[in-house]
């Protein structure tokens, strides 16, 4: 069952080529859409035969960054949310249960309150810090002391951390009226805006981590049967949720620093691939990358074409179209079993 | 038994300090002399302990109350660490039909508010139940369509936070944050007739939550209707915290840790859980909403900012401070 090819294999196969096939199209089509309709030719031309021309220079400095970011912040998130739900085996994990959101958030709060409103690139770092190490110290809470061994005792110390960071930041907000007003488009998690250096500067962290874990994969499969039979088959568990948790800081800590905290990505991706291939790890994470990546862009390009706008937050349109389609799934889905 | 005694004794202790601290502190005596009425007692002090004090203390303790009895029913029910009422879709229902009412109506009344909280939490839970609903439920089903639809009521939240006017959407976060300022002895005599039937039908059905927390098969084996009693804990949850959410916003962290502390301290039985949630929550409430106006006097933060942070610290003590193995 764990290893070889079953029949189903096949069917899993089709189902990932598809939707690698969806997002090729659909990239073309969102760097293709806007104020300025360019046609996939000049795209083309942009890329490999750069003149200097304005619609070159459209392409290549506003719509491919901001296609990229969405790329590369879905298929982690997405990656990271399956990681959780595997590690803490619990239909209600996601990054955001890590503190990664909440901390993300904190950090880039307390920054605009004692600098003022900054740039794009500084909030990156702070997001990446405050994401880093409230995971980081979730994960010390949660693994030692009397309820370490446990995977309780680390869903419960993200629940602590989570709610006690996003208080401290509703306390600093509900005094501070200026930062609210800057942050409330942040928090709701945007792609637009973002350059080539700002994606460059996380993508190797990103593919960094989506190759460790695809790695991880077949040891994840292990995890998520839960600690006891884990180590009945020879797993040492604590080992591994340890590398599995690096990873998904490494992973979500960047996507939340380039995109803000776009919580949904990575709470019901990965629910949609186990009710669409099973069980298997080794085909949730991939069909995660690529959903995710998937789901990230077709909302951001659906929100700049429905509402004309360019700064509409992508975590909105996300939940508009995710959450029906994963409500649909769920209904039919999801059995008795749990 | 002594456990229940410790907290009856701190509750108490606390009614009293809530009474006597604030921006005008009364000494034991002035309180004392108010309380039981005599002749000393000036009509000043009558007025702030009685019309100011007291019913924003009742709020808080039944608030408290109520949600660590949601919390307890939504912790065996669903079978999950992190259930809590909000799984239902109670807090993102009330929120998003809070914020809809303060950013989209030019003048809303205040009078408005717990209503639209309530009526979006119960229409929420309803959705949940109903979608869920398929020759039966299942806890995995409620749980996950729980969270495709609060997905879609935080879109519309985060929407209109995003897009409002920036005073509207502070004064939509300050009353989401969960207070008990507007308290008054209508509000607490509502709350506690509303309440007093759905709390002790719960405690009352104990027995039941103990079997279905082993699992839909083991309970259906015990001879429990196991979808009936679980459709029955929901709409008992829906009205407890239902309630609790349009009298005080949301106060979010009590009913994730006061099942849970109470679990701790006296065992898996429901018929003991109860009554000690209830009572751990109701001194959380109030001791935030003490804290809180006492803290960074004249600001008042609000209730629900504070019990998250004092309740989480005095929670990761409780899990991690002390060797308390768990059975």
């Amino acid at each position: 069952m764990i290893c070889g090819f079953d029949t189903n294999d096949g069917k899993r196969l089709f189902v990932l080529l598809f939707l690698c096939c969806m997002l090729v199209g659909m990239s073309m089509w969102a760097v293709t859409l806007g104020m300025m309709r360019i046609s996939p030719f000049t795209v083309w031309n942009a890329l490999f035969s750069f003149d200097g021309s304005r619609e070159h220079l459209l392409v290549t400095t506003i719509r491919l960054p901001r296609v990229l970011a969405g790329l590369v912040a879905g298929s982690a998130l997405a990656v990271s949310g399956a990681i959780m739900q595997a590690v803490t085996n619990n239909p209600l994990a996601s990054p955001g249960l890590l503190g990664i959101n909440a901390g993300a958030a904190f950090a880039v709060v307390l920054m605009m309150t004692f600098f003022g409103a900054g740039t794009g690139d500084v909030y990156m770092w702070f997001a990446f810090c405050g994401a880093g190490c409230a995971a980081l110290f979730v994960y010390a809470l949660g693994s030692f002391g009397p309820a370490g061994h446990s995977t309780t005792g680390l869903i419960l110390a993200g629940a602590i951390v989570a709610t006690f960071l996003t208080a401290l930041t509703s306390a600093v907000l509900i005094f501070d009226q200026s930062t609210l007003d800057a942050v409330r488009l942040w928090t709701a998690g945007s792609l637009a805006g973002r350059t080539t250096a700002q994606v460059a500067a996380v993508a190797p962290y990103i593919l960094t981590g989506l190759i460790a874990a695809f790695f991880l994969a077949r040891h994840l499969v292990t995890l998520s049967l839960g600690a006891d039979a884990a180590r009945s088959l020879g797993q040492n568990p604590m080992v591994w949720r340890a590398v599995a948790i690096a990873i998904v800081i490494l992973l979500a800590g960047s996507a939340v620093a380039l995109a803000g905290p776009i919580g949904f990505v990575g709470l019901i991706v990965p629910h949609i691939a186990r009710l669409t291939v099973g069980v298997d790890y080794r085909w949730i994470l991939p069909f995660c990358a690529i959903g995710g990546a998937l789901l990230v862009i077709a909302a951001d390009t659906a929100g700049r074409m429905v509402f004309a706008s360019q700064s509409f937050p992508v975590g909105v349109t996300i939940a508009l179209i995710g959450a029906p389609f994963f409500l649909w799934l769920a209904r039919n889905r999801a059995g008795e079993a749990v | 038994m002594r456990l229940t005694t410790l907290l009856v004794v701190l509750l108490l202790g606390l009614v009293a300090a809530s009474l006597a601290l604030g921006d005008i502190s009364l000494s034991w005596r002035d309180l004392l002399e108010t309380l039981s009425g005599s002749p000393d007692a000036t009509p000043q002090n009558a007025m702030i302990v009685f019309d100011l004090r007291l019913p924003r203390l009742l709020l808080a303790l039944l608030v408290g109350a109520a949600l660590a009895t949601a919390g307890t029913i939504m912790l065996a029910v669903m079978r999950n660490p992190l259930a809590e009422p909000g799984v239902l879709g109670i807090n993102s229902g009330a929120a998003a039909a809070v914020m809809a009412v303060i950013v989209l109506m030019p003048r809303p009344p205040v009078v408005l508010l717990p209503i639209a909280g309530f009526v979006g939490a119960v229409v929420m839970a309803a959705a949940v139940y109903l979608l869920a609903w398929r020759n039966g439920t299942s806890s995995l089903r409620i749980i996950l369509i729980g969270i495709g639809l609060g997905a879609l009521a935080s879109a519309i939240t985060t929407f209109l936070s995003a897009f409002g006017e920036i005073g509207d959407v502070q004064r939509a976060m300050i009353w989401l944050a969960g207070s008990v300022y507007e308290a008054d002895m209508v509000k607490v005599r509502l709350l506690f007739f509303w309440l007093i039937l759905p709390m002790a039908f719960a405690w009352i059905s104990s027995r039941e939550l103990d079997v279905i927390r082993f699992g839909d098969n083991s309970a259906r084996s015990l001879g429990q209707p196991v979808d009936l009693v679980r459709g029955l804990m929901i709409v008992l949850c829906t009205l407890i915290s239902g309630a609790a959410v349009a009298a005080a916003g949301l106060i979010g962290f009590v009913g994730l840790v006061a099942p849970h502390i109470a679990s701790r301290l006296v065992g898996p039985s429901h018929a003991r859980i109860f009554p000690v949630a209830a009572l751990s929550g109701a001194i959380l409430v109030m001791a935030s909403d003490l804290l809180g106006r006492l803290a960074l006097a004249p600001v008042q933060l609000p209730a629900g900012i504070v019990t998250a942070l004092i309740g989480a610290p005095f929670f990761a003590y409780l899990l991690w401070g002390r060797q308390h193995a768990r059975g």
